[in-house]
């Protein structure tokens, strides 16, 4: 079924160059069985899924899937394959790396969720490896592994430190291999609620600046994380967390959204990933000092300790004055030598080169913490099912909850295959069974998408739209970033109220529909303004330190009060937190020791 | 310093240039740049961007008429003629264009593919050509329960192209391609070459036969700009000297 649609035209005026109208007309509706929002690989392997399941399906990514932000990741991808003995000759094993996620997650993963992943992260490898991944190799032949950090064994496989293009390259050619539909470079606008059940969304074809709209019986969102909404990120620069932002506006809650990794080590300047791989082959850290401080923090794991103690460890040096001028430390692998830095960290040697000047050879290399991860997202359960019938969630835009308040290096490439499969199977459950959608709400969606722009373009100029995207991004990573404290949050959220609230005058000054680049930007930035605001009435609310949310004001872990899932949604104009039980399994909950 | 910017779009009946000066600061990048462009002077521009960290391969654009990556480009080196990159004559890099590169940054479209708006190109070519040589692992035996074992000394050679990143330089690049746009250029054959030499693949010589044709392995007179310009240094060049080697010798065994 392929309707025409309504000629809803759209008539703008040109304010640049020369005064030409430009009419838009809708292009056309779409149907599929399944619609899925987002080309990394969680989307990917859905892809791959829903195409072998014979069902009609079709991806939708405002970038081309290989450009998508998997496409970065370094270090590798954890499954107890066993491959590599651990200390005592001790061999891995999957309830091992479950109970190193539960412990590395502050106890606040689901720990179902948890057990499933790493049951199926062993055959999600070899099934990578199946589909022609070069996965680097020890001597026997068999997938290396490399130490990562709160890893009690060495589990994380990977392809030198291009873990993520090798995975994204190798899936994409899976799909490309399908013919399945991929709609790229559409921006989706909103998702479509209708009957109480999700039926489909409406995009921006960006190139042409078309509205298009699809139609389908499920949406999957696998749209990544909202890393760009803090100002020192390692997140490609197209991390607005925009599917976080169409959830909250049907009606879905988000939970856990407090919880945003910081990654000890990032490039001093432009914050690019050094991975955690580097101190996986022996790189250490270092104060202005000369101190190998972590041995002060984490006598037992020292550099290797989980991320979020790591990254509080660095700040408390800099603030404390033994960082270097500016505000970084130095992570050296100098003594790891030429050979095994070019054979196991090529990619960490070029970006250290390309963009800080520095031969980590030859010199120790520059970093502070950045936001790294997303670890809240889309509440959806362990089938990755959502509040709404029919819409589904996997990847990072999604809180299956499987890393609960800190993720562990390495588990997040895993949770994007292993739940975008796993996912796609309930997707096709679910299809067989639900009755056809109905067009009318999917042409109102496209009704309203289009007076929304209007209405938007129409107004008047009174300050410039990335001024403010500055502004949040500032005041996210000053107020709630490594540390914070009840005061100081409540002045950053105030700060984020005012900002809103100024950006809902604002407009831009392309008017023209075809490759705007700066409207899509002008929705992102709207997006994320109201995920800065989610973010900061989460952290405000919880009074505790867990994980990666650290309280000055309240240091300790308090399980009594705090030991559950905050989730948070929009009603009408109104953020409502509530909260809901975290599930525990194999692994009471204790203190976090490394 | 200056940036001086290709300006196009389908209404216009030509191109044009647009020139922005703004304050060098070290570590500005040329992709910074654009952005600077887009936030204080024309937010109508349009160009490529992901990663910003030269890994996802959007960005490849003709910087001072050399195909590159914007976001890997520092400005600050290009103006102190650090980046110099000798290239094979071709038109697309013709000095046809006024400009200073002691202080202004020139920055144009990707050569060899049609422009859909200022630094924006339609890469359909490219990847029609890509998907063409059929990128899709296929392996000699069934399914195994673990791993498939690898000898770690295969790697080296198939990372060489494993870590192409589809940016298109080299097609930019590539004066053959300019030539005869049927000619599949450097990275799709790149890409094929890594399937064939991956030793879990077992179709040996069949399947460099894809590209055994004239606008394949064999319309490429060995210019070279396509490993001078690739961000990930894979060499097409060697790809496709070893390819034609293997085809000329079975060739003669026949
Ligand atoms: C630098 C870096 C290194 C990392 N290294 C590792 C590692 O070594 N190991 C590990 O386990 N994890 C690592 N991670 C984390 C991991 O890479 C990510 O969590 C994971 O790749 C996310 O995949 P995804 O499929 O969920 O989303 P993404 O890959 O981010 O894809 C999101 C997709 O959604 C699309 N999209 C978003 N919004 C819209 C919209 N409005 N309309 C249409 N499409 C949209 C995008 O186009 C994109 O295709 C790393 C992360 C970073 C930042
Ligand atoms: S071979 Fe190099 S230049 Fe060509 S597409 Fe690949 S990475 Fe880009
Ligand atoms: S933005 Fe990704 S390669 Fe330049």
């Amino acid at each position: 079924m392929e309707s025409g649609g309504d000629n809803v035209t759209i008539l703008k005026t040109l304010k640049h160059n020369e005064e030409i109208s430009v009419a838009s007309t809708v292009e056309s509706i779409h149907y599929h069985d399944v619609l899925i929002i987002g080309g990394g690989l969680t989307g990917l392997r859905a892809a791959f899924q829903v195409s072998n399941s014979g069902l009609s399906g079709a991806l939708i990514s405002k970038v081309h899937p290989l450009r998508s932000h998997s496409v970065a990741a370094q270090g590798g991808m954890n499954a107890s394959l066993g491959n590599v003995p651990g200390d005592d000759d001790a061999s891995d094993d999957w309830k091992m790396h479950a109970y190193d996620t539960v412990k590395g997650s502050d106890y606040l993963a689901d720990q179902d969720a948890v057990e499933k992943m790493c049951l199926e992260a062993i055959a999600t490898v070899y099934e990578l490896e199946h589909m022609g991944t070069v996965w680097s190799r020890l001597e026997n032949g068999k997938i290396a592994q490399r130490p990562f950090g709160g890893a009690g064994f060495p589990r994380t496989c990977y392809a030198a430190d291009r873990t993520g293009h090798n995975a994204l390259h190798t899936l994409y050619e899976q799909v490309l291999n399908k013919n399945f539909p991929i709609y790229e470079e559409f921006f989706v606008t909103s998702l479509v609620k209708d009957k109480g059940r999700c039926i489909g969304c409406t995009a921006i074809e960006i190139m042409t600046g078309k509205i298009h709209g699809f139609i389908s019986k499920a949406v999957l969102m696998a749209t990544g994380g909202f890393g760009r909404v803090f100002n020192r990120s390692t997140n490609a620069l197209i991390n607005t967390g925009d599917g976080l932002t169409l959830a909250l506006n049907v009606g879905v809650p988000l939970k856990d959204m407090e919880f945003v990794q910081f990654h000890p080590t990032t490039l001093y300047g432009t914050n690019i990933l050094m991975s955690e791989g580097a101190r996986g082959e022996g790189g250490i850290l270092i104060n202005s000092q000369g101190e190998r401080f972590m041995e002060k923090y984490a006598p037992n794991s020292v550099d290797l300790a989980p991320r979020d103690v790591v990254a509080r460890s660095i700040e408390q040096e800099i603030r404390e004055g033994r960082g270097f001028d500016g505000g970084y430390v130095h992570l050296d692998l100098t003594h790891l030598g030429s050979d095994r830095i070019m054979e196991r960290l090529p990619g960490i040697r070029q970006i250290a080169m390309d963009f800080a000047g520095v031969d980590p050879i030859e010199e120790p290399i520059p970093i502070q913490p950045g936001q790294h991860y997303s670890m809240g997202g889309i509440d959806a359960d362990i089938n990755g099912a959502t509040m709404l019938p029919g819409l589904y969630a996997a990847g990072e835009c999604a809180c299956i909850s499987v890393h609960g308040a800190n993720r562990l290096g390495g588990n997040s490439l895993l949770e994007t295959l292993v739940f975008g499969r796993l996912v796609a199977d309930k997707i096709i459950d679910y299809i067989n069974q639900t009755p056809e959608p109905d067009i009318q709400a999917v042409q109102l969606a496209i009704n309203d998408i289009e007076s929304k722009i209007k209405e938007v373009m129409g107004r008047k100029k009174s300050a410039n739209i990335f001024s403010v995207k500055d502004e949040m991004t500032e005041t996210m990573f000053q107020k709630f970033g490594i540390f914070r404290d009840g005061q100081t949050m409540e002045k950053g959220l105030k700060e984020i109220l005012n900002m809103e609230n100024k950006f809902s005058h604002l407009t831009i000054d392309n008017k023209n529909l075809a490759v705007n680049q700066t409207l899509v930007q002008f929705l992102e930035i709207e997006g994320m303004l109201k995920i800065a605001e989610v973010v900061a009435r989460c952290a405000i609310k919880r009074e505790e330190s867990r994980g990666s949310h650290t309280r000055t004001d309240h240091p300790d872990r308090d399980d009594e009060n705090y030991l559950k899932h905050t989730l948070i949604e929009l009603d009408d104009k109104n953020l409502n937190i509530s909260y809901k039980p975290v599930t525990i399994g194999m692994f009471e909950p204790k203190e976090r020791v490394y | 310093m200056k940036l001086k910017v290709y300006r196009y779009h389908k209404n216009m009946e030509n191109p044009r240039y647009d020139t922005f000066e703004l304050e060098l600061k070290p570590g500005l990048t040329v992709l910074g740049a654009l952005f600077q462009f887009q936030q204080n002077f024309d937010d109508s521009i349009a160009f490529h961007y992901s990663c910003r960290g030269a890994v996802c391969g959007t960005c490849a654009m003709l910087i001072n008429k050399v195909p590159r990556l914007a976001c890997r480009t520092q400005v600050e080196s290009l103006l102190n003629g650090d980046l110099k990159i000798p290239l094979s004559f071709y038109p697309a890099i013709e000095e046809n264009v006024d400009w200073n590169p002691k202080e202004e940054v020139l920055v144009e479209p990707l050569p060899h593919l049609p422009v859909i708006k200022d630094l924006i190109v339609d890469m359909d070519k490219f990847f029609d050509y890509y998907k063409e040589i059929e990128p899709v692992f296929k392996p000699a035996d069934s399914t195994p329960k673990k791993e498939r074992l690898m000898d770690p000394e295969s790697i080296p050679e198939l990372e060489l192209y494993t870590n192409c990143i589809l940016c298109a330089a080299c097609f930019g690049s590539c004066p053959v391609d300019g030539n005869d746009p049927e000619y599949l250029g450097p990275a799709a054959l790149a890409k094929l070459y890594r399937f064939y030499i991956d030793p879990r693949e077992a179709n040996g010589i069949e399947r460099i036969k894809t590209a055994d044709m004239p606008r394949g392995w064999w319309d490429c007179k060995f210019h070279g700009n396509c490993r001078r310009v690739c961000p990930k240094d894979v060499p097409p060049l060697i790809a496709i000297a070893k390819a034609r080697e293997q085809l000329e010798k079975e060739g003669e065994e026949r």
